[in-house]
């Protein structure tokens, strides 16, 4: 008995925080640092910041395959392998699908890396605020539930969040994409620059272009180095010139000496006792040994991923939550979305065989929502936004005319041709039917059921993309751009690596699962801030509102746990 | 090292059901298990046929040395064991041989054996040859086509990824440091590898 209660008394702290990417580093980093003692769970293996980076100082011919898929890593990464996210350079942090199957009534492409850093290693690092557009088109338009929060209430954590992590951008006072802290911007390149300039006067400005805004660093910023300039982030920057969990966030927790870090914990479920309402703590499967064994804490946060966080909930089950903790909206699982893309125009920017580049920025440009704005009417809700640039291609053989010899080869150390594109990112409505469950039937590689997905897809969407290849197009045209050729390569939910919803925030206990602090109805003192509480997910990139939701509920959960509230 | 990789995969997938000996063959031998062997196989004889082919696609120039010193002979049979499904290796195995049948036929010497403006003039051949079957679709030298199309493929990516393609035919930087997003177009000027 002895030993069981010293057991308690050591798997216990003030906090327990489930998952180590983008949100769970910030809630790690500000929970310690308002004094807490932190347990950080992660379910996949170590990765330590710059040693850690294997691949990232090698160069193209360090690569036995040239950064080709083997047939042996396609069979064992189906899901992973569908698009170019998966590749010999990092190919350990994307998960081996075998072992952790899930189910598509329809097709989702679910990426996933099981490592400390969670996605933060990989991320695009496209940093955008929502603005109040998004906080009430739901109401507005009466799809999915509104918002809780305004940008009012969001705004200073938007400023906290982008002075520690080190956003680069400009300051464009656009109403859809408000400004924020931003370090300077990168450059455009000279052809970027001629298309903004053509594409502003054009419209007047209701339409404008900008360098992305984005998570690396142009100046040295809190100990960490700036850009480089070799555009191979997703390998991991030994500069910790982009934010990640190990660049920015685990450093600030590890300092206050208050955290302690576990990988291969795999959260099953989270342990709820029906005497006190609360959770008590997590149970964790071990995914090297297959042990289970228990931690236990004041308060949860859930930063699995949006779908990893919604499967723990799911997951959860007792007397008191027989369909999941919190569950009783009925609304945990449902109104899954995610980004639609993979469709624009490019052209070809003549006028310019004289000008080239040096270095490889790690950014694009960025066009703001600009559609169902002031005037602008479509027949479809919500809108879209582009990214993109201008790049100097090098010269490519026309397979076609499978020529060889010393004039294929000098054209081929020559650079080619300058061309333009415009790619759209578009908002996705919630709509409740779109969702996950548990399916018992399968099993994962430690046990456990898996996920099963039914999302897809519907008519605003779709009609979305056709005005998201015209308006690029158009764009493009009175920019100059010559031979426009309009694209759209398909698409499937999880291809954006954007999906959000599924434990959506609400006012009301009836029709949402978290209240306005991302903390459960029901179960007060669990928080969940990841992508899982977005009650709709605008058509920006998503990760700098996760970073500051986070902060904002942690401040919120130690001052309710310091007013004995929780 | 990959492939490695990708083996103690599969020996963690079948979990406790092989013996501890095996995992150690699998990890230490690298000894295939029957359903893993590489579908073709390719010999040192037949590097050096890939090697020559690959030197006349790209060849060494003024600039550069060409394909054959950038180790394209031991490319291109790796990744075609390693990359490719089992049919389009059995089908670019078939075209290898045909193309050495060809050597003979036309040359009555081995591929090797060829000058460098007889192996041009054979691919000249194959090129027009590959041309012309993307109207016809005929099954007649579908393999050759395949293997002179891919062989070729496998060429421009291993050159353009090698040290050499990246170094000495284009121009390489592995930190730039800055961007600079207008600078001059220097006469002569290289392309950038990356």
């Amino acid at each position: 008995m002895n030993l069981n209660t010293n057991l308690k008394a050591e798997n216990t702290y003030d906090a327990i925080v489930i998952g180590s990417g983008i949100s769970g580093g910030w809630a790690a980093k500000e929970l310690t640092e308002k004094g807490l003692r932190v347990l950080m769970l992660e379910r996949g293996m170590n990765i330590e910041h710059i040693t850690g980076y294997e691949t990232a100082m090698k160069n193209p011919w360090d690569f036995e395959h040239a950064g080709k898929l083997t047939e042996e890593q396609k069979r064992t990464h189906p899901v992973q392998k569908r698009d170019y996210p998966y590749s010999e350079a990092n190919e350990k942090w994307w998960v081996n699908d075998l072992e952790c199957p899930y189910t598509e009534d329809k097709r989702f492409d679910w990426y996933r890396g099981f490592h400390v850093g969670g996605k933060s290693l990989m991320w695009g690092r496209q940093s955008y605020r929502l603005s109040d557009h998004n906080f009430e088109d739901n109401a507005k338009d009466g799809h999915g539930s509104d918002w809780p929060i305004r940008y009012k209430e969001l705004s200073p954590w938007y400023d906290y969040a982008e002075r520690f992590a080190g956003i680069s951008g400009s300051k464009e006072n656009w109403s859809t994409c408000p400004d924020g802290e931003f370090l300077p911007p990168m450059d455009l390149n000279i052809v970027e620059k001629s298309v903004k300039a053509r594409i502003e006067e054009h419209y007047k400005r209701e339409r404008i272009m900008m360098i992305g805004r984005v998570a690396n660093l142009t100046v040295p910023h809190k100990g960490r180095g700036n850009c480089q300039y070799r555009n191979l982030c997703s390998r991991g920057c030994p500069f910790g010139a982009y934010f990640s969990t190990q660049s920015s966030t685990l450093p600030a927790a590890m300092a206050t000496k208050r955290l302690t870090l576990r990988p291969y914990s795999i959260v099953n479920h989270i342990i709820y006792d029906k005497d006190t309402k609360k959770a008590k703590g997590v149970m964790v499967i071990d995914a090297e040994t297959n042990k289970t064994m228990e931690f236990y804490a004041k308060i949860i946060f859930v930063n699995g991923s949006t779908l990893g966080s919604t499967f723990i909930l799911l997951n959860s089950t007792s007397d008191a939550h027989p369909n999941g903790l919190g569950n009783g909206s009925g609304q945990l699982g449902h109104n899954l979305m995610d980004h639609h893309f993979r469709c624009g125009a490019s052209g070809d920017a003549e006028g310019f065989d004289d000008r080239y580049t040096y270095g490889r920025r790690a950014n694009g440009i960025y066009v703001p929502r600009y559609q169902n704005v002031g005037n602008d009417k479509r027949d479809y809700l919500r809108g879209f936004g582009y990214q993109g640039g201008a790049s100097r291609s090098n010269w490519q053989s026309d397979v076609a005319e499978l020529s060889f010899g010393s004039g294929l080869k000098e054209k081929m150390t020559k650079p080619g041709n300058w061309t333009m594109g415009l790619g759209g990112f578009g908002e996705m409505l919630p709509y409740y039917e779109n969702k996950v469950y548990i399916d018992k039937t399968k099993k994962d590689k430690w046990g456990q059921p898996v996920l099963a997905i039914d999302c897809e897809y519907k008519e605003n969407e779709k009609k979305m993309r056709v005005d998201m290849m015209n308006d690029a197009a158009e764009m493009l045209e009175k920019a100059g751009m010559k031979n426009i050729r309009t694209y759209d390569a398909g698409c499937y939910p999880g291809m954006a690596i954007h999906e959000m919803g599924t434990a959506r925030m609400g006012n009301d206990p009836k029709t949402s699962v978290l209240n306005k602090w991302n903390q459960m109805h029901e179960v007060n003192n669990v928080f969940v801030t990841d992508g899982a509480c977005m009650p709709s997910i605008a058509c920006q990139n998503p990760s700098l509102t996760f970073m500051a939701l986070t902060a904002r509920a942690a401040d919120y959960a130690v001052k309710e746990l310091k007013k004995n509230n929780i | 090292m990959h492939r490695r990789e990708a083996l103690k995969n599969v020996a963690f997938l079948l979990g406790g059901a092989i013996s501890a000996s095996t995992m150690g063959v699998l990890f230490e031998s690298f000894t295939l298990p029957e359903n893993e062997k590489n579908f073709v196989s390719f010999s040192v004889q037949d590097q050096k046929i890939f090697a020559e082919f690959a030197d006349i696609i790209v060849p060494t120039t003024k600039s550069s040395a060409g394909a054959k010193a950038a180790g394209l002979g031991k490319f291109i049979p790796m990744m075609m064991q390693d990359c490719y499904p089992k049919e389009m290796q059995t089908s670019f195995a078939r075209g290898f041989k045909q193309l050495q049948d060809k050597s003979m036929q036309d040359y009555k010497k081995n591929y090797v054996s060829l000058t460098v403006p007889e192996r041009t003039k054979l691919m000249v051949d194959l090129r027009l040859m590959s041309i012309a079957q993307k109207d016809t679709k005929s099954e007649e030298n579908k393999d050759l086509v395949y293997f002179f199309v891919t062989a070729r493929d496998l060429t421009l990516l291993g050159y353009y990824s090698s040290e050499i393609g990246c170094t000495k035919a284009r121009e390489y930087v592995l930190v730039p440091g800055r961007f600079d997003g207008n600078t001059k177009l220097k006469p002569g000027q290289k392309s950038w590898a990356t």
